[in-house]
């Protein structure tokens, strides 16, 4: 049976020269669970979530992520996991199909043309839409980053502001995914300084205090 | 077909489909191609070259026209990933290697599209003789082409991980570029005056460069591409 996957992180530190983001941060992503990552404006936040999805090394530290058999390699852990960013962006000039279809490709997932439609139709957004997201809000544009997240049904989810230009059909959406997201047992980690995507965690970790 | 292939065509493909949407490659290949080319045979013409000369002028001219209109579509390769913030999903969705190809594919793409133009408007405005034949000069045009396209791929890569770019574009480029131009320009020349011996031995230099590029770019590109 699927266990999902534990994210375990100690002693985490982050420097650029001499300039120290955060030092000593420890912390257990459990699935099923919703982990908050908080703290003000340059904090650290996003670089926090940049190490533990593996985009960016720690000057210090160690980050785990553990399944039923041990330890996932760091090269593996891009497999599991999905992200929604604001400094991640899909492809403009493309469509919200074709961008899903090409993330598909790139990671050797089998979709085809329906199955990508009734995503882009999970995320509130219409498959039949042809123009490229250069022309889409920015609210859609954060739906069509949450397709991109889920394409994979990842076993992980990074979410970064993810109700940011979200309309509150759109926030009221969002809230009833991950839950169910995480009642799937799955796990989920979510910066934020939003006060109602925060009740959504279980532990929290605090930068910049 | 294997999955790294595969993946390495959705990004090449991708990266064709982003460009005839934008045309922003095409269209600064196409410009600064044409511009020289008219340049050039406008001010040098066929004829204010002796024909002795002909032959080793001529093909550094091509050469030099080539060079510089391949550089001037070498942003859209790994900067524009960057500067557009795609390049963090593209990181944790592909595996590097078909990531370098696809990329390496694009640009072997565009320098071809540049060179299916360029060449046969230069060898009829400039006279460019042919002494061994278009087969021989299409061999020294694919082997350069695709050492170039390495070449400039991975300093693109490079480049666009570097915050001081332009600086690191001269200083990277030199050492890389020079020795294969130089070879481009005597096999060229080579096959314009008829020399066979000197078109095989820039032919064997430009695979062999090529190739340790090839190999050098592979064992360097993830550590360069961030994994």
């Amino acid at each position: 049976m699927n266990q999902g996957i534990r994210i375990v992180f100690s002693d985490l530190g982050k420097r650029y020269d001499q300039r120290v983001i955060f030092r000593g941060i420890d912390g257990t992503a459990e699935p099923g669970s919703v982990l908050v990552l908080t703290g003000p404006n340059g904090s650290g936040k996003s670089t926090l979530m940049s190490i533990l999805c593996g985009l960016l090394r720690p000057s210090r530290g160690t980050v785990q992520y553990l399944d039923g058999r041990g330890e996932v390699a760091r090269s593996e852990w891009r497999l599991h996991l999905g992200v929604v960013a604001p400094g991640m962006s899909v492809y403009e000039e493309l469509t919200a199909r074709e961008n899903l279809r090409f993330f598909a490709r790139v990671r050797g997932l089998k979709h085809d043309g329906a199955s990508i439609d009734r995503l882009i139709e999970r995320v509130g957004l219409d498959p039949e839409r042809t123009t490229p997201v250069v022309g889409y809000s920015t609210g859609m544009r954060q739906r069509l980053k949450i397709a991109q997240a889920i394409l994979s049904q990842p076993e992980v989810l990074f979410l970064d502001e993810p109700g940011s230009n979200l309309d509150p059909a759109g926030q009221d959406w969002l809230e009833a995914w991950v839950t169910a997201f995480g009642a799937e047992g799955k796990t989920i980690v979510l910066a934020t300084n939003d006060r109602r995507e925060m009740e959504w965690g279980g532990e929290c970790v605090e930068l910049g205090r | 077909m294997s999955s790294l292939v595969a993946e390495a065509l959705a990004v090449a493909a991708k990266d064709l489909r982003t460009e005839f949407r934008t045309r922003v490659a095409l269209n600064a290949l196409g410009l600064f191609a044409l511009t020289t080319l008219a340049a050039v045979s406008y001010t040098i013409g066929p004829y204010r070259i002796n024909e002795a000369d002909r032959p080793f002028l001529l093909s550094a001219l091509l050469w030099i026209v080539i060079l510089f209109a391949a550089l001037a579509g070498l942003d859209r390769i790994f900067v524009k990933e960057e500067e557009s913030h795609t390049a963090p999903l593209l990181r944790l969705s592909a595996r590097s290697h078909a990531v370098w190809l696809g990329k390496l594919v694009f640009n072997l793409g565009l320098l071809a599209a540049l060179m299916v133009i360029l060449v046969p408007l230069f060898t009829v405005l400039m006279g460019l003789p042919l002494g061994l034949g278009a087969g021989w000069l299409v061999a020294v045009l694919a082997a350069g082409g695709f050492a170039l396209a390495v070449t400039t791929t991975i300093v693109a890569a490079i480049i666009a991980r570097a915050m001081t770019r332009g600086a690191l574009f001269a200083v990277l480029s030199l050492p890389l570029l020079l020795p294969l131009l130089i070879f481009a320009i005597q096999g060229t020349a080579g096959v314009a005056g008829g020399e066979i011996e000197i078109v095989h031995q820039s032919l064997r230099a430009m695979i062999s460069l090529g190739g340790i590029m090839t190999i050098a770019s592979a064992a360097l590109f993830p550590v360069i591409w961030g994994e």
